[in-house]
């Protein structure tokens, strides 16, 4: 019975159903080193909406850096495309999709504040401005006391809170995360996943997480993308919206409706242990 | 009582750590001692093995002899011109030869397709004694100054400017797409990732460039020179004048490790932000 509410067709009513970004039949090809031609994303189609926050969830070796790649734009499809319904603002620099790896990217010479005013510096802001913008980023998520310090006195979770800062002070549309907290401990993780959700939710951002942790998925997002071994499609599609219900990404893990969907999913991606 | 009493009393941090340095000093002090002593007790076993007629000084040198001999060339100011003659040359085919091949690496980052096409003469270079190449030198810049200097350039270009190219390509290519992503030009990306990146690599080459810009120098004035430690320890080597030689090969010993000494404290200058 609980199963059944678990998993609604219809989209979640908070959510607003603008889209952001369209992904139109992505395909993505490699030639091997014999000249076979291996196809790693046969069909992607996705809508994702404005303001939501979407995982894509898949088996391992799906193709989820091929997918992130082309996604940030760092990689071309060999077919399809990728639509942003939203018109840049002129003058605006920088990629319209900021992106925030398992690896902080954090330059080990800079400090904290000249690390997350970079996209300022490049877009050619002026010092004082950046750095009171940056001072103010800083001290609102719990890093005041750390912009004079250099990376490497910071933990891992900090560093990762400092990475968001630096992506989010350049006003991306979207935001595209890949297993963001995949190198940090069980507990910060959990803290981290609850912050990070509350400060892109205050920033309005489109957020599309990557991952392979089914758990993180279901308690941070409002629907998820699951996916085929590859070569890669889109399975299913579960509206979630669990940890805006509750606002808390903790409380959502607690939910019955959390069961049913991580087993739901687990059926879908299929993983099998000791080969084919 | 005396629990509330100790709990009352402030910690003294700063004490402790003046103290650790006090203590690091101390340790450091007696090290320095017990080197000192080594060096004395070799000397003096030296000499005593001199007097009793194990040691012949005539094939090995004395100490007594080795110390008026010293005494002499300082008083008539022979070792300070050759030190002189040395250091000068050194410094200025090392910093010339350093700074120039640090450039000149960097800028290959700019010209991949050069670069690839060049990466095997600068291998073939960087294998070659290049002290085979100072009769050639000697014949072009004659026997003074200058083709001491040319020689030091030569040893350190080369090694400078393919560490700084190997340094430069070993960039993770996740930093220089995030710097894209924030709207970087390729510009930027030199000038606020590639340089400081590649800054512990060009320091690095700095420190093995100090040795081997004596080592040319040094070479060069055993094939012809008028002054300098080459030329003091080649001269009276062929006078078997083994007690000046030894002057000569002790004043290079200390030069070198002056040198050595003085680039690994500009390097930890340098890099305030990589210590731990």
């Amino acid at each position: 019975m609980q199963a059944a509410v678990a998993i609604p067709v219809a989209p979640a009513a908070s959510v607003v159903g603008k889209t952001a970004i369209s992904l139109k039949r992505l395909k993505k090809t490699f030639e091997d080193d014999e000249g076979n031609v291996v196809e790693v994303i046969r069909d992607i189609t996705l809508d994702i909406h404005d303001g939501e926050f979407i995982s894509i969830v898949g088996p391992s070796g799906c193709g989820k850096t091929t997918m992130f790649n082309i996604i940030a734009n760092l990689l071309e499809p060999t077919s399809g495309e990728i639509v942003l319904r939203k018109a840049r603002p002129r003058g605006k620099k920088g990629s319209p999709i900021g992106y925030m790896l398992q690896r902080d990217l954090l330059f080990p010479w800079r400090t904290i504040l000249d690390n997350v005013t970079l996209g300022l510096e490049l877009a050619g802001v002026p010092k004082a401005e950046r750095y009171d913008k940056g001072r103010a980023y800083l001290s609102r998520y719990g890093l005041g006391d750390f912009a004079n310090a250099y990376p490497h006195s910071l933990s891992g979770g900090m560093r990762q809170r400092a990475a968001l800062i630096r992506t989010l002070i350049t006003d991306p549309d979207i935001i595209l995360l890949d297993e963001p907290f995949s190198a940090l401990d069980y507990q910060t993780r959990l803290v981290l996943e609850d912050e990070i959700v509350s400060i892109l939710r205050e920033f309005g951002k489109t957020v599309v997480l990557i991952t392979h942790d089914i758990g993180e998925a279901i308690a941070m997002s409002d629907r998820i993308a699951v996916m085929t071994q590859r070569p890669t499609m889109v399975k299913t599609v579960y509206d979630v919206g669990l940890s805006r219900e509750y606002g808390s990404c903790l409380k959502a893990r607690t939910d019955a409706r959390y069961q049913a969907l991580f087993d739901a999913i687990w059926a879908d991606l299929d993983i099998q242990l000791g080969g084919k | 009582m005396s629990a509330v009493t100790s709990l009352d009393t402030p910690v003294p941090r700063k004490k402790t750590v003046s103290e650790r340095k006090r203590r690091a000093r101390q340790v450091l002090l007696q090290d320095n001692l017990a080197r000192a002593l080594i060096v004395f007790l070799g000397f003096v076993l030296w000499q005593v093995g001199v007097n009793q007629k194990f040691i012949d000084p005539f094939l090995m040198g004395e100490p007594r002899g080795i110390a008026l001999e010293a005494w002499r060339m300082i008083e008539t100011g022979q070792l300070l011109t050759d030190v002189v003659a040395t250091v000068q040359a050194t410094i200025t085919g090392f910093l010339g030869g350093s700074i120039l091949g640090s450039l000149c690496g960097l800028a290959l980052w700019y010209a991949r397709r050069l670069a690839r096409i060049l990466d095997p003469f600068f291998i073939a270079l960087n294998s070659l004694p290049k002290i085979a190449l100072a009769p050639m030198i000697i014949i072009w810049f004659g026997s003074g100054i200058f083709s001491k200097i040319a020689l030091a350039f030569i040893a350190t270009f080369v090694v400078s400017l393919l560490t700084a190219y190997q340094g430069s390509h070993q960039i993770d290519a996740n930093l220089v797409n995030m710097m894209r992503s924030l709207g970087a030009t390729k510009r930027q990306i030199f000038a606020k990732l590639v340089i400081p990146a590649t800054m512990p690599w060009i320091i690095s080459a700095f420190r093995l460039n100090i040795g081997f810009a004596l080592i040319a120098e040094v070479g060069g004035e055993f094939i012809a020179s008028e002054v300098g430690l080459g030329h003091l320890i080649f001269v009276n080597g062929n006078l078997f004048n083994l007690n000046a030689v030894w002057v000569g090969v002790l004043a290079l010993m200390i030069v070198a490790a002056c040198l050595y000494l003085f680039v690994t404290r500009i390097e930890k200058r340098l890099f305030a932000w990589a210590k731990h």
